[in-house]
């Protein structure tokens, strides 16, 4: 029993301490890049960034064209299949476009960065850095930090568009759905600051956290192909699961009212 | 304190996640010599070089470089101390996203501000004090082991540091390359006036080199001299370890409380402890 | 020296895209207009019962649109829906002052919005003006209600 709780205790303890270290590691990381930190900057902004674009392009495409094709099967029998525009875009622009995006990143690009920096880490390549004079978190973190705050965002939009692109097609193309009232619903349910600009906050908030979560654990992993291999788990475990859950915090806090 | 000694190592402790490493080490590196720190493997020699760059941090003791002590330095302070350091590590440690020639140009790059045609003399320089400005355009994974040693031995001297520390520098090298290190690490020495640390096992290519040696075993130093001095010590452990006798006062055996008659009598459920 | 140069267009692009994209998400999406606003002139017309209506929803003629909803307010002298109206300025002095404005649906479950009709009257509505001719929402519960008192009834 004593064991127990005094295994309980270190285990709290250590998740705490790695937390604080997570936090502490995170600020440093903010500050603002070196010297020549522009291109360095849009080096990692192409690399998870428009690396991703491909992935993101074609799931909002189909995950737009599903929207509308079930949309229309539920609302064809209320007879009210114009607002079939109004349902694609606000369940894109509240919930799938910040929520996919940000788990398809997490997958994509999150493990990516968690094992580019492990292995810079277990190659003594961060360390070299450190005695050559350079701190590597401005050099090799802040980067990184920086290219996911702007690039989760931007992939969003393009998810948002190309979703509301394929709910057309498939709702106005195929299922012949009259096209001015697609449009017309939508705009006149779909409101500029209350589900656009929220939904991009919202995926500001998951890129943060995702970035952050993917970047420390390459930082703070054990220096071993068996700690990359477990660290790029975690990435992407730990990046969804608290996308999902403060997707459903912050749906709370902005639509919750209504 | 002594003015000619760049490096003072004073009763520095460490432990780390409940190991003693070091108890009680007290060291001095004189300027312009090769001083080797040689011991057995696991002794914790690079992090006794981790220690002296400032990247760990003592339980007890100091260690001062050109009077100046590393543990009390700020990080801004730290990082700047650190550019008239130069280190080789045991992997080379080359940034792999960068080419030979980006490598070595990259201390250059981030601390003087020195127009683009003037890196690249200064780097295809240092790149043929190593003998590879040939294979300036490579990429790190393009290099044998050999090479990539040269290649981050020609980056760690960029800068042309007071202090070069080598970590291991003869691991793990054919007989021609180790040659060559050997050569360059000396080169290095009375060209440039480095001060150099070489930390090692290889006792042969060591000796030749160094200037001075501490022998550092169970986190002291056990024993220090010139390496004529050494090769006629009569301690046996340091004996045993300058001439290589696989057993001695440091025991073949891993230490186990059971002998080894009754372990073979137990049955099957020794060794079967697995990763939890 | 050239990769860097096309990794760094490709990054511009990437960033220049998607700004775009937001601006189609601002424009086509949610139909915010950029300078609609100085194009409209303002009417004014009170419901007894606006139903479904929001601001934003559409003015219609003859199923065209032509202006938006801008504002609901409660009238506290009537206790009525005060409903203010953004009319495109091609419509200016050309309503006629006894035009109809019903609230309409569009479809059993759809949206709802405002339909204009014009009258006869030579009088024409000057900005500012309020319709007084109004057709309050369709409320469905209202409708089932009459249908049972008159089943009862007979």
């Amino acid at each position: 029993m004593m064991h127990q709780l005094s295994r309980l205790g270190g285990v709290t303890l250590k998740t705490l301490e790695s937390l604080g270290r997570s936090v502490i590691f995170l600020v440093m990381g903010l500050r603002l890049p070196v010297r020549g930190g522009l291109k360095l900057l849009l080096a990692q902004i192409h690399f998870i960034g428009v690396l991703s674009l491909p992935i993101v392009v074609v799931s909002g495409t189909f995950i737009g064209m599903v929207l509308a094709l079930q949309g229309y099967v539920v609302l064809v029998g209320f007879s009210a299949e114009e607002a079939l525009g109004q349902m694609v875009a606000m369940s894109l622009l509240r919930e799938l476009a910040p929520v996919v995006t940000a788990l398809l990143f997490a997958g994509r690009a999150g493990s990516a960065l968690t094992a580019e920096i492990g292995l810079m880490k277990a190659t003594e390549q961060l360390t070299s850095m450190e005695m050559i004079g350079v701190d590597p978190l401005k050099r090799v973190i802040a980067p990184r930090l920086w290219a996911g705050f702007i690039s989760l965002p931007v992939l969003t939009v393009f998810f948002s568009v190309v979703g509301i692109l394929g709910g057309y097609l498939v709702g106005v193309d195929w299922l012949g759905v009259y096209s001015g009232s697609f449009w017309s619903t939508m705009q006149s349910s779909v409101m500029f600051t209350d589900d656009i600009l929220n939904g991009m906050l919202k995926s500001v908030v998951f890129a943060l956290v995702v970035t952050w979560i993917a970047v420390f654990q390459g930082y703070d992993l054990e220096p071993t192909s068996e700690g990359i291999s477990r660290a790029t788990t975690r990435t992407v475990v730990y990046g969804s699961l608290a996308v999902l859950g403060l997707d459903f915090i912050l749906t709370a806090l902005m639509f919750g009212d209504i | 304190m002594n003015d000619s000694n760049l490096v003072e190592v004073a009763d520095l402790s460490f432990s780390r996640s409940g190991r003693q490493i070091f108890s009680g080490v007290n060291l001095s590196i004189p300027r312009g010599k090769i001083t080797a720190i040689m011991g057995p493997s696991g002794t914790g020699k690079t992090t006794l070089l981790k220690l002296m760059g400032g990247q760990l941090t003592p339980d007890a003791g100091t260690v001062h470089i050109a009077e100046r002590n590393v543990h009390r330095l700020s990080r801004p302070e730290l990082f700047r101390m650190r550019r008239r350091m130069g280190m080789l590590f045991q992997s080379g440690a080359l940034f792999s996203d960068l080419s030979v020639f980006e490598n070595v140009a990259f201390p250059l790059r981030v601390h003087t501000d020195l127009p683009e045609s003037m890196i690249r003399d200064l780097t295809l320089i240092k790149l043929q004090a190593v003998g590879l400005r040939g294979a300036n355009h490579l990429m790190p994974s393009e290099l044998s082991g050999g090479m990539t040693r040269r290649v981050a031995l020609a980056r760690a001297i960029a800068l042309d540091p007071d202090l070069i520390m080598y970590d291991e520098p003869f691991v793990g090298q054919d007989p021609i390359s180790m040659g060559v290190l050997v050569k360059l690490i000396r080169q290095l020495n009375q060209a440039f006036d480095m001060t150099a640390v070489v930390v090692s096992h290889d006792i042969k290519e060591t000796l030749t080199i160094a200037d001075y040696v501490y022998v550092i075993s169970d986190g002291r130093v056990m024993a220090k001299g010139t390496p004529d001095e050494l090769a006629t010590e009569q301690d046996p452990r340091v004996s045993q370890f300058v001439h290589g006798e696989p057993d001695g006062p440091v025991p073949f055996h891993y230490p186990t409380h059971t002998s080894f008659r009754n372990d073979m009598l137990k049955g099957s459920d020794t060794g079967k402890r697995g990763r939890s | 020296m050239k990769r860097s140069k096309w990794l760094e267009c490709g990054v511009g692009v990437f960033v220049v895209a998607g700004f775009l994209g937001l601006v189609f998400l601002g424009l086509q999406v949610s139909g915010l207009s950029l300078s609609r606003a100085n194009d409209t002139y303002t009417l004014y017309a009170n419901f007894s019962n606006i139903g479904g209506l929001k601001e934003r929803s559409r003015v219609t003629m003859a199923g065209v649109t032509v202006g938006h909803v801008t504002d609901i307010s409660l009238d506290p002298k009537w206790y009525d829906a005060r409903v203010t109206l953004a009319v495109d300025d091609d419509l200016k002095d050309k309503l006629s002052e006894d035009t109809t404005a019903a609230i309409l649906t569009s479809g059993l479950l759809g949206e709802q919005y405002i339909g204009l009709t014009m009258g006869g009257s030579p009088d024409m509505l000057q900005d500012g003006g309020t319709i007084k001719d109004t057709q309050q929402a369709l409320v469905l519960e209202e409708l089932i209600q009459q249908l049972v008192s008159n089943f009862s009834k007979s």
